[in-house]
């Protein structure tokens, strides 16, 4: 229940701070890596579905203010469609075996999932539209990979501090990693 | 509320939603199967003129007014994809298939300039009812939806003052130190907005 206003929540970020100062960045992307990190695989990938819903009736809700079912159609829809998939598998990744929220384990979950699975996603897609070869288009993608990486770092940084600042942000609970657990099993 | 969709009265504002959304999804299947030649590029630019124009927009000038503000609205994804092409493929299927592309987008844009927001959620509630026997609730996917819609506007009041209050203790800022507060702010407003919805009964 407040999960699903928190869905709402976190699917604002794109809408909030797509510029940034006087340098514009998209934080979109940072949005979706945040929506898998913290609201966890299913609510994440639903979170995504729900903003690009709202963008395919026509909410200019994407980065400088596009929207409308043509987000759909052109270069970019992979991306877009990617998104869902990228929250999913960094919700795995991120919450794999119910245990508190690390930095490796953070870095790695936003990087193949808000990256690798977004991309494999966008590229094939952008290349049947444009009908560029798959290797061209990897190719001329590579220039969005630095941005990505550094929205993967400050993400993995926003979600290490919410851990330990704002747990409730998770709304799930950790079992202790306690040595204590280790002998329980083990016995 | 926030939206692309234009007041108007011409024969797409006119026409129901459902027709509308089969009609311009054929003119845009039918661009994009265009093939990448020079005549194809031409007869895509000429169904995006021809389009916005019998669409009467009432922008007085027969539609090219939107027509222009759209083509504008996708200059980035047309100067990369021109550039790509031209790169690899050489000029003409680099140009017909640019045309292509943005012609798709631009038709596609004239359902959300000829149709309410509203409209379209009630229509995609109809369309969703099917979905009911896997237990998808079409009223609440409908809910959610309009919920989001509302927020959005919240939040980014809560952007701003976030925004306002590093500006107040004279630090820039840089992204890192204004999104943990505000994800914080945001994510106790959607406690609150659950509590709220919680009480009146929905959940």
């Amino acid at each position: 229940m407040a999960v699903f206003a928190a869905i709402v929540a976190v699917l604002g970020l794109p809408g909030g701070f797509t510029i940034f100062g006087a340098v514009p960045i998209t934080a979109q992307t940072l949005g979706v890596m945040l929506a898998g990190a913290i609201l966890g695989p299913w609510l994440g990938a639903l979170s995504m579905t729900v903003l690009l819903t709202l963008v395919a009736v026509g909410l200019p809700l994407l980065a400088g203010g596009r929207g409308g079912i043509g987000v759909f159609l052109g270069p970019s829809a992979g991306y877009a469609l990617g998104w869902i998939a990228g929250a999913l598998v960094i919700g795995l990744i991120v919450h794999a075996r119910n245990r508190k929220p690390t930095s490796p384990n953070t870095l790695l979950g936003v990087v193949v999932g808000g990256i690798l699975v977004v991309y494999a996603v966008g590229i094939p897609v952008q290349s049947a539209v444009t009908r560029l070869p798959l290797a061209e288009t990897a190719l001329t993608s590579m220039v969005f990979l630095p941005g990505d990486l550094v929205k993967a770092a400050l993400t993995t940084v926003i979600v290490t501090t919410l851990v330990r600042g704002y747990p409730r942000a998770f709304r799930r609970t950790w079992e202790a990693a306690s040595p204590n657990r280790d002998r329980v099993l083990t016995r | 509320m926030l939206s692309l969709y234009l007041p108007g009265d011409g024969v797409l504002h006119r026409m129901p939603p459902g027709p509308k959304i089969l009609t311009l999804l054929a003119l845009v299947l039918g661009v994009s199967l265009l093939p990448a030649a020079w005549w194809a590029a031409c007869a895509a630019a000429a169904m995006c003129v021809i389009a916005y124009a019998v669409a009467g927009l009432g922008d007085g000038a027969v539609g090219m007014r939107q027509f222009g503000r759209q083509v504008f609205a996708i200059r980035w994804i047309a100067g990369l994809t021109i550039v790509g092409q031209l790169i690899f493929l050489g000029p003409e299927p680099a140009v017909a298939n640019t045309a292509r592309v943005c012609a798709a987008i631009i038709i596609a844009a004239l359902l959300v300039l000829t149709t309410r927001v509203t409209t379209l959620l009630d229509t995609l509630e109809r369309a969703l009812r099917p979905l009911e026997f896997v237990r998808l609730d079409p009223q609440r996917a409908a809910l959610l939806l309009t919920v989001t819609i509302t927020t959005v506007p919240v939040l980014a009041g809560l952007a701003r003052q976030v925004r306002e209050a590093q500006r107040a203790r004279g630090s820039s800022g840089g992204l890192r130190t204004f999104a943990v507060p505000f994800l914080v702010m945001a994510l106790k407003h959607a406690d609150e907005l659950g509590d709220a919805l919680a009480a009146r009964g929905v959940g």
